[in-house]
């Protein structure tokens, strides 16, 4: 095995003097699909923004064995990793292509944005049907897809997707998932992250349970999902709701 | 056939009018900064236009793309080392700076070139031509004829080009924006270069079709303003429109109400659209 493609150790951040993230611990490897849940408040996206240096952040954060510590969100998003970010955050007033063409504003190969045009309207024909119409005016499902497909046109090497599932129907969320297992064959890591438990494990080789801060629990989602505790806290709560 | 004159007069005119306000409507659309120096923008490139034509012997519309040029490299640079500590700040502290930019301006402008009224004076300047009884001046026509083309540039700038998507992107979602790798900063700079590029072309081409002096700013951010309202942020081509609209109701104005009544009717027609139809003007703003 090779080493992780992003590795998290002993990481702690916040908002000024109030500690949020404590001593977090987390990889992912290349190929995989990994998945962090937790309640909302727990501290996921406050992680997602250390990961991608929008926030300071004290111990281990590598990405690919190279130290993030000294970069900057650009260069961050310039190694590969890139973000889905929560609520989407399209483009509303440009159509749908100019969106996904905003996705490889920073690359220079026009042969390679091609392809991954090709890719993104094979993933989801609805966007090529829809490629003139503006962003704004698709239905939420069709953005979640774009703003996916916009973050595809990066060519990400590890794609970060925050709360894919709000406010979608399950068929939608269902869509999306397969599309993420279908990327990760074509050699795109997935770190997911999630409030939807039942959602996340169903596509998820590993997963990391995250409550106040601190990650609880960790490991195969098979297991994960046998485990009292997180049935109790998570999976009956969303059996429930 | 005198509405059929005022009508011409409108639109030529108000064509002019259309190119000082898009500059300012950029500007506003990405930076979310209300310009007030944009008037003194103007002014300053009308001097330029005046002294390459005074001193250097160049035709006024062929210094237009030299004055656009520099007023350009004035615009980045302000944006970069002053403008960009307020950019997507609180709008008063935007007006307070833009204000104060204005007034330095306007006060060096007086130092510099003086009070005197000055006409960028070619020697087609007085010429025109007659159609069908109708009188239509040859500057002004060719004034309009340039702003057209330039809106029509910023359009094409906007819509078809890399830069422009980044820009647009920027005025829609700068979270987003920054995510996918566009750096704000120098994006706002060569936006309000641009804005700046396009007030010195307006400036000049007033120079030829009316009178500058070091005031001339404020009553132009004026109209620039009403115009940015009335035509909306996003659209360049109907930026001009509403360039269109106030030129020709300020000729047909001042020709039954006279001539002093042209502020009046400017910003009469801006609180009748912003009561009329508030939602789409203000979408953008």
């Amino acid at each position: 095995m090779s080493a992780p493609l992003l590795e998290i150790a002993g990481l702690s951040a916040g908002y000024g003097a109030v500690p949020v993230l404590r001593d977090i611990a987390l990889k992912v490897d290349v190929g995989e699909i990994v998945t962090l849940v937790g309640s909302n408040g727990a501290g996921k996206t406050t992680l997602l923004r250390a990961i991608s240096r929008t926030l300071g952040a004290r111990g281990r954060l590598a990405f690919d064995g190279r130290d993030l510590a000294p970069l900057s969100p650009e260069a961050v998003f310039a190694l590969g990793l890139v973000q889905v970010p929560e609520g989407r955050q399209l483009f509303g007033r440009m159509t749908v292509e100019e969106n996904l063409l905003m996705g490889a504003y920073r690359r220079k190969d026009a042969a390679g944005v091609a392809q991954s045009f090709e890719r993104v309207y094979r993933l989801f024909p609805v966007l090529f049907e829809r490629r003139r119409q503006k962003a704004g005016s698709l239905s939420g499902g069709e953005q979640q897809m774009c703003a996916v497909g916009r973050a595809l046109m990066a060519a990400p090497r590890l794609l970060v997707v925050d709360e894919m599932s709000l406010g979608l129907a399950p068929v939608v969320v269902d869509q999306l998932l397969g599309v993420l297992s279908d990327i990760r064959g074509e050699g795109v890591t997935v770190l997911l992250v999630e409030q939807d438990v039942f959602a996340a494990f169903s596509i998820a080789d590993r997963g990391y349970v995250m409550e106040t801060g601190r990650i609880v629990r960790e490991g195969k989602v098979s297991e994960l999902a046998q485990d009292p505790e997180v049935r109790r806290a998570y999976l009956g709560v969303a059996e429930g709701g | 056939m005198l509405f059929a004159q005022i009508l011409v007069n409108g639109v030529l005119l108000g064509g002019l009018y259309g190119l000082m306000a898009l500059g300012m409507a950029l500007v506003w659309g990405v930076l979310n900064i209300v310009n007030l120096a944009h008037g003194a923008l103007i002014m300053l490139g009308g001097y330029a236009v005046y002294f390459l034509f005074t001193g250097a012997g160049i035709d006024p519309f062929a210094a237009l793309p030299i004055a656009m040029a520099g007023m350009f490299c004035v615009g980045y640079l302000l944006q970069r080392f002053l403008l960009n500590l307020i950019v997507r700040s609180a709008l008063l502290n935007t007006l307070l700076i833009t204000f104060g930019l204005d007034v330095v301006l306007t006060y060096l402008a007086q130092l510099a070139f003086s009070a005197d009224f000055r006409t960028i004076n070619p020697s087609y300047a007085g010429a025109n031509f007659t159609l069908g009884g109708i009188t239509v001046p040859l500057a002004r026509l060719a004034a309009f004829a340039v702003a057209l083309l330039l809106a029509g540039l910023v359009w094409l700038l906007l819509n078809r080009t890399r830069l422009g998507r980044a820009i647009r992107a920027t005025a829609q979602n700068l979270v987003a924006a920054r995510l996918y790798g566009v750096d704000p900063r120098q994006l706002y700079a060569i936006t309000f270069g641009i804005g700046a590029a396009l007030a010195g072309a307006a400036g000049g081409l007033y120079g030829v079709v009316a009178q500058i002096t070091p005031y001339i700013g404020t009553s132009l951010t004026a109209k620039s303003f009403v115009i940015a309202i009335i035509g909306g942020l996003d659209n360049p081509l109907s930026v001009v429109l509403g360039g269109l609209v106030i030129g020709i109701a300020e000729s047909a104005g001042s020709l039954y109400l006279g001539p002093t009544f042209t502020d009046v009717i400017s910003f009469g027609l801006l609180v009748l659209i912003l009561v009329a139809r508030p939602a789409r003007s203000l979408r953008t703003a």
